[in-house]
């Protein structure tokens, strides 16, 4: 073997032999891209879950009374519905899915650091999202995805359920971040280093020390929750000399970070979407990555702005609420630059490029709403009210969900070879823009003017603009089913998209559609950034890709 | 990519490979540690916020725990702390037998802090004043914290006798041991941790 | 597009245009939010109802331009560098990779203005928190799922509404029976959560008469739905003193007792002080030192409550004696120094009482 496929910092030029079998392929495989194709899978059947329990929401506020659930199950819906949205398709649908299946090709490795541990984590999750639906079975949860105590001990048998798949969960978070910062730490192809690697890697590098790290604080919380409802040690229970808030602290601590895990990614995909459908340079290349680094890292500082109400000691509240204003200011980094990024451009309106802007549009409108709520005394007036479901919304959905659309009209072709259909994608989109800003666009007045959050019923002042919002959520989900209905058509009868469909530039679109199992037949050196449309690729050593030559290694030689 | 495939593969430089993987796999374990750390942080941080919400500590009705008793418990630990340490550096040496003793003298010590801790527990639950985990938040942080510990403890033992069992099976040689090291790594962590837990509650 | 390589600032008339376009938008929206009659939609009944709105105004104004920016360029940019059915397959950009004075103003500006808000909203925040706390004190208390009200000088808890004389500044304070809950006056524009275990305060001086509800924002069980039937009254002093009256006769004869709490004697026997030492210290040490009578922390000091001869009667004005401790812990009192939290509010069994009354007795 030659001394140059030995290189520092690198795994060794090496194929082992290809995996034989459905099983050992498409099952309990070992090769990241199968692993995020089931990640992904997997979170979109949750989605379709979580999406109908948001419907059920909607239907059931059609009107002030209520009567489509009784109240006692409009309160699993929505609290299954945020657990299962934020745990079971966000968050995997980021980073065990888009992460697993893009980032370990575009950094130019074979797998990541530990595929076996990735494999681990991959069928916790949905075993764990099992037991999460599984709770409505024993009375789901009801005080909300943040399961506040004391209400929470008082909660159905399913509230320790939902501990549980939680937990689990969060285990599978765990060890997806470890493995992630090992390989981008560890397996970059010769020549990437940290200043030539693609953004969307920055944005998982960002993320994978959160999920190692927040995640496992909210397991401790969640374990003492456990604890004190099966066994009755005192942890949260202020009659047995516990502290309810101390539940929040160790939940925000965790779930703030968290948010940042549901949109870190998601920038990463925007700042691949962007250049390559302007056929422009990413703007701001050095200050993009950064500012990911800034948010992640200042995320940890923030969390008590859930909890200006609770009875904080006022005077570390105000630490809280400037931190928080500074956040503000890496994001707007991004925006601009990525609005900059157009100027100039040549731009395609493909699907991927309608979501990504479309993502910078709302979610630049819900973060300036979390700037609001960051301002205690505005704050004092709207939490707990529809004010933090819009801007919990804005950029949940119109950022991170958005960000994930963008994602799978971009990468779909890398994953199956064919092209998800371009006209139903701009049907997607338009409805799904309509419908989105109809549903949540209203709830910032109405919060704003008297309606409280969890309610089954509410005061029959706000109905007009409840029947709105739900009229507009049919619509939106009219337009998901539309994008399923693509994704199942074209899987068998799309249009071939061969390796590069988009012209991308970074490393994966340099290789097959879909990969072979070992990547690449020689790892790539890299000489620079992959946005410089106007020179040739940076990249040696990929002639043979395109070509039928065998690996360098043959596989299964052994 | 798992160190046994690389193992027998008959292409390519084994060793280059193997010192490849084992950065990996070093990496991988500290950041492991890490988040580990992180979950008991999180429990010592709950125990001090509780402790410092106002009420008077330690809260009236509950046992004293024994300071000297848990001193010398932990200079049990401590010491195998120690005898971990030299086991590793005689085995990069090539020690092999002192290396044995060492470990089987960590395995020891290790068992031996787990029966005091037993031994500890039993007295507070059985003794004059109950305190157990049900009783007040002293009672759930104590048990909870120092369970949690004794926990990482007993899987300690568990998997430093399965080192013995391999290293005395020959799966370990002066170039490959990362497995030695790995559980070094972890000994001294949850000794770091009762430092942590023995000052916070037995000191303060 | 070649002409945009050619013109690397490319800040073409069209460019101009928009900008002026976004700017005389940007300005109809900040005079939109400061002219737009919040009040309107939203009664302000207490004074810093008025600056909480003028710190939205502020956000929403500043909030509305950035945001108009932001989409307005992003629309525009979109439109006219979009690819033309005349450009070769393979054109591209203009490449750029960066600006370091454009980079930097996007960085200071917004800095800038996160100085400015943080300004503005400490000031906000100031007068929220430093309201005037000379007058009434009234304590609110979370149940599942209705609040009740305590005044000075009317026994047991008010259930109904609670009512407040205009113009008298006041200092809530709120607890929770059971889990909590979030006390919410929209029209107040100001919330707090009541936690069970934990007194928070809310201060406040009421301006504007009226029917005001009050809602409960946190989730609290089943019925959280429906915490939002009670007002809060806000009226002339003469027609609050008749109310005031109204609930101090009504509850005058009623024992001091609450409607859970089922009124009667406590029997004291069985009492274990070394329980009721361990339950002191969980419930009543944040607002009770063991120390002589002046020792105020909320409470009084409760060292000598039952065996000091320079304090012959309890607060409530009866004679110093287990079955009227027992009583006070039962039922709660209101008195000069504020509220006493009653057994509901404390989480206390009968047992428990029993424990700390021999607890109390204990200390000489
Ligand atoms: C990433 C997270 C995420 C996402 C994507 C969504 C998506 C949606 N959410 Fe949710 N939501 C949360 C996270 C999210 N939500 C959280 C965290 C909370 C707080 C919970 C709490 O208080 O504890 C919340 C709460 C919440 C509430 C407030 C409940 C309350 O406080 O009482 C409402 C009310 O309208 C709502 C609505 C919706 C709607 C209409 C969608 C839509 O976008 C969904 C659209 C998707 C589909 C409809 C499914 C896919 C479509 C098909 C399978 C086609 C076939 C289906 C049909 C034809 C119906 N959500
Ligand atoms: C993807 C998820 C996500 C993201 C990215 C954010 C981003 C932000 N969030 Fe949000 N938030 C949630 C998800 C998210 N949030 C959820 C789920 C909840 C509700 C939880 C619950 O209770 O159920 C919540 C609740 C929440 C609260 C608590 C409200 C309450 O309950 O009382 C607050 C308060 O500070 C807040 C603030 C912010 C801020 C300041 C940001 C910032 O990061 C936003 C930064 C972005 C911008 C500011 C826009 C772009 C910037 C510019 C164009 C530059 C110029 C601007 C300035 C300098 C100001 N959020
Ligand atoms: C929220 C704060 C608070 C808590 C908690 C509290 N108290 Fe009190 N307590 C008071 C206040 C205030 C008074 C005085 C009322 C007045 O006269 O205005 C009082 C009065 C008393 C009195 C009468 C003292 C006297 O000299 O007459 C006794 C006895 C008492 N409390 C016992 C307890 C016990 C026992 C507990 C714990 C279960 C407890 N309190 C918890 C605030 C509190
Ligand atoms: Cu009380 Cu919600
Ligand atoms: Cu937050």
């Amino acid at each position: 073997m030659s001394v140059a496929a030995v290189h520092p910092g690198g795994i060794a030029d090496h194929i082992h032999p290809e995996p034989q079998g459905f099983v050992r392929r498409y099952v309990f495989s070992l090769d990241h891209k199968i692993i995020g194709i089931q990640y992904i899978i997997t979170a979109f059947v949750f989605f379709m879950l979580s999406g109908l329990l948001a419907e059920v929401i909607r239907t059931q506020l059609l009107n002030p009374n209520g009567g489509f659930v009784s109240s006692d199950t409009y309160n699993e819906v929505y609290s299954v519905h945020g657990s299962a949205m934020v745990w079971l398709v966000i968050i995997p649908l980021l980073t065990g899915g888009f992460g697993n299946l893009v980032f370990p090709l575009q950094i130019g490795a074979r797998d990541v650091a530990f595929p076996w541990l990735n494999m681990l984590s991959f069928w916790i999750f949905p075993v764990s999202g099992l037991m999460l639906f599984a709770s409505f079975l024993m009375g789901a949860p009801t005080a909300g995805w943040m399961e506040y105590p004391p209400v929470s001990l008082q909660g159905a048998a399913g509230t320790s359920m939902w501990c549980a798949a939680i937990f689990l969960v969060g285990v599978s978070s765990t060890m997806t971040g470890i493995n992630f910062v090992v390989t981008i730490l560890k397996m970059r192809a010769p020549g990437m280093t940290f200043t030539r690697m693609p953004l969307f890697c920055w944005g998982q590098f960002a993320t994978a020390p959160l999920l190692m790290i927040a995640t496992t604080a909210l397991a401790a919380a969640l374990a003492a929750l456990f604890i004190e409802r099966e066994f009755g040690v005192p942890f949260y229970d202020p009659t047995k000399g516990g502290s309810p808030v101390m539940w929040q602290h160790m939940f925000w601590f965790y779930s703030h970070p968290a948010v940042y895990i549901m949109i870190l990614p998601a920038f990463g995909i925007i700042s691949e979407v962007l250049p390559t459908f302007s056929r422009k340079p990413i703007f701001g290349y050095k200050l993009i990555a950064f500012s990911s680094m800034a948010i992640a890292l200042a995320g940890f500082m923030v969390w008590a702005h859930h909890m200006f109400t609770s009875g904080l000691a006022p005077f570390l509240q105000l630490p809280f609420m400037i931190l928080t204003f500074v956040i503000g200011v890496p994001t707007g980094i991004k925006i601009f630059s990525w609005t900059a990024t157009l100027f100039g451009g040549k731009i395609h309106f493909s699907t991927a490029m309608l979501f990504a802007l479309g993502f910078i549009g709302l979610f630049t409108l819900g973060g300036i709403t979390g700037i609001f709520l960051a301002a205690i005394p505005f704050d004092l007036h709207v939490h707990g009210t529809y004010f933090i479901v819009a801007h919990l919304h804005y950029v949940l959905v119109g950022g991170s969900l958005m960000g994930v659309f963008a994602g799978m009209y971009y990468w779909f072709p890398k994953m199956s070879g064919r092209l998800l259909n371009e006209t139903l994608g701009k049907w997607h989109f338009w409805l799904f823009f309509l419908g989105f800003n109809g549903t949540f666009i209203p709830m910032h007045w109405l919060g704003m003017l008297g309606m409280p959050r969890e309610v089954a019923t509410y005061d029959p002042q706000f109905a007009f603009w409840n029947r709105f919002e739900s009229v507009a959520s049919y619509l939106m989900a009219f337009s998901i089913l539309l994008f399923f209905v693509n994704v199942l058509w074209s899987i068998r009868n799309g249009k071939r998209s061969g390796p590069n469909p988009w012209g991308g530039r970074t490393l994966e679109w340099q290789i097959p559609s879909p990969p072979h199992y070992y990547n690449f037949k020689h790892i790539p050196t890299v000489y620079g950034l992959p946005y410089d449309f106007a020179q040739p690729l940076p990249y040696k050593g990929l002639d043979e890709e395109l070509t039928d030559s065998p690996p360098a290694v043959a596989a299964g030689a052994h | 990519m798992t160190a046994a495939t690389l193992a027998h593969d008959a292409h390519g430089d084994v060793d280059q490979l193997y010192i490849e993987t084992r950065e990996l796999r070093l990496q991988g374990f500290l950041l492991f540690l890490i988040s580990d750390c992180v979950l008991f942080s999180s429990f010592i941080f709950a125990y001090l916020y509780m402790r410092n919400s106002g009420q008077g500590w330690p809260p009236p009705g509950i046992h004293r725990l024994d300071v000297p008793f848990a001193a010398w418990n932990s200079v049990v630990l401590f010491g195998s702390g120690a005898t971990m340490h030299y086991a590793l550096e005689n085995f990069k040496h090539g020690h092999w037998m002192r290396y044995m003793i060492f470990l089987l003298a960590t395995i020891v010590l290790g068992a031996g802090f787990l029966a005091g801790q037993g031994y500890e527990y039993t007295h507070l639950i059985y003794g004059e004043h109950v305190t157990w985990a049900g009783s007040g938040i002293f009672g759930a942080s104590f048990f909870t914290l120092t369970g949690m510990h004794g926990l990482h403890v007993f899987i300690g033992v568990c998997y430093l006798t399965v080192l013995v069992l391999q290293s005395s099976a020959g799966v370990y040689t002066r170039g490959k041991y990362f497995g030695i090291t790995a559980g070094t790594l972890y000994w001294h962590f949850v000794d770091v941790i009762w430092v942590v837990l023995f000052s916070i509650f037995y000191l303060i | 597009m070649v002409e945009h390589k050619a013109q690397p600032a490319g800040l073409s008339g069209g460019f101009w245009t928009v900008t002026a376009i976004l700017t005389a938008l940007s300005i109809a929206a900040i005079v939109f939010w400061s002219i737009f009659p919040l009040e309107k939609y939203l009664p302000a009944a207490i004074i810093t109802a008025r600056q909480v709105d003028l710190l939205f105004r502020f956000m929403a104004a500043s909030g509305s331009a950035l945001w108009i920016f932001v989409a307005g360029y992003l629309l525009y940019f979109s439109i006219a560098f979009r690819a033309r059915a005349t450009d070769p397959p393979d054109a591209i950009g203009l490449q750029v990779h960066d600006n370091h004075k454009l980079e930097f103003w996007w960085t200071v500006i917004p800095a800038l203005f996160v100085v400015l808000l943080s300004i503005v909203s400490v000031r906000i925040w100031y007068q929220v928190m430093l309201e005037p706390e000379n007058g009434i004190v009234v304590q609110a208390i979370g149940h599942q799922f209705y609040f009740s009200f305590r005044y000075p000088q009317i026994n047991g808890e008010v259930t109904d509404e609670m009512h407040l004389p205009r113009d008298v500044p006041v200092t809530l304070n709120l607890t929770s029976a059971d889990v909590i809950h979030g006390f919410w006056v929209p029209a107040m524009r100001l919330k707090n959560d009541t936690v069970p275990g934990l007194v928070t305060t809310i201060k406040f001086t009421p301006i504007r008469d009226g029917r005001y509800p009050i809602i409960c924002t946190q989730f609290c069980g089943v019925l959280h739905s429906e915490m939002d039937k009670q007002y809060l009254v806000i009226e002339e002093k003469p027609a609050f003193d008749a109310w005031f009256k109204k609930w101090q006769e009504k509850n005058a004869h009623a024992s001091n007792a609450l409607p859970s709490a089922g009124g009667g004697a406590v029997a004291l026997q069985g009492g274990n002080a070394s329980a009721g030492k361990a339950l002191f210290a969980q419930k009543c040490s944040a607002c009770h030192k063991v120390a002589p009578f002046s020792q105020t922390l909320v409470g009084p000091g409760l060292a000598g409550v039952l065996h000091d001869p320079s304090h012959p009667n309890l607060v409530n004005n009866q004679p110093a004696t287990p079955q009227n401790v027992a009583g006070i812990l039962q039922n709660g009192f209101t008195g000069s120094m504020g509220t006493m939290p009653n057994a509901t509010a404390n989480g206390l069994s009968r047992q428990d009482i029993a424990n700390l009354v021999a607890f109390l007795d204990s200390l000489k």
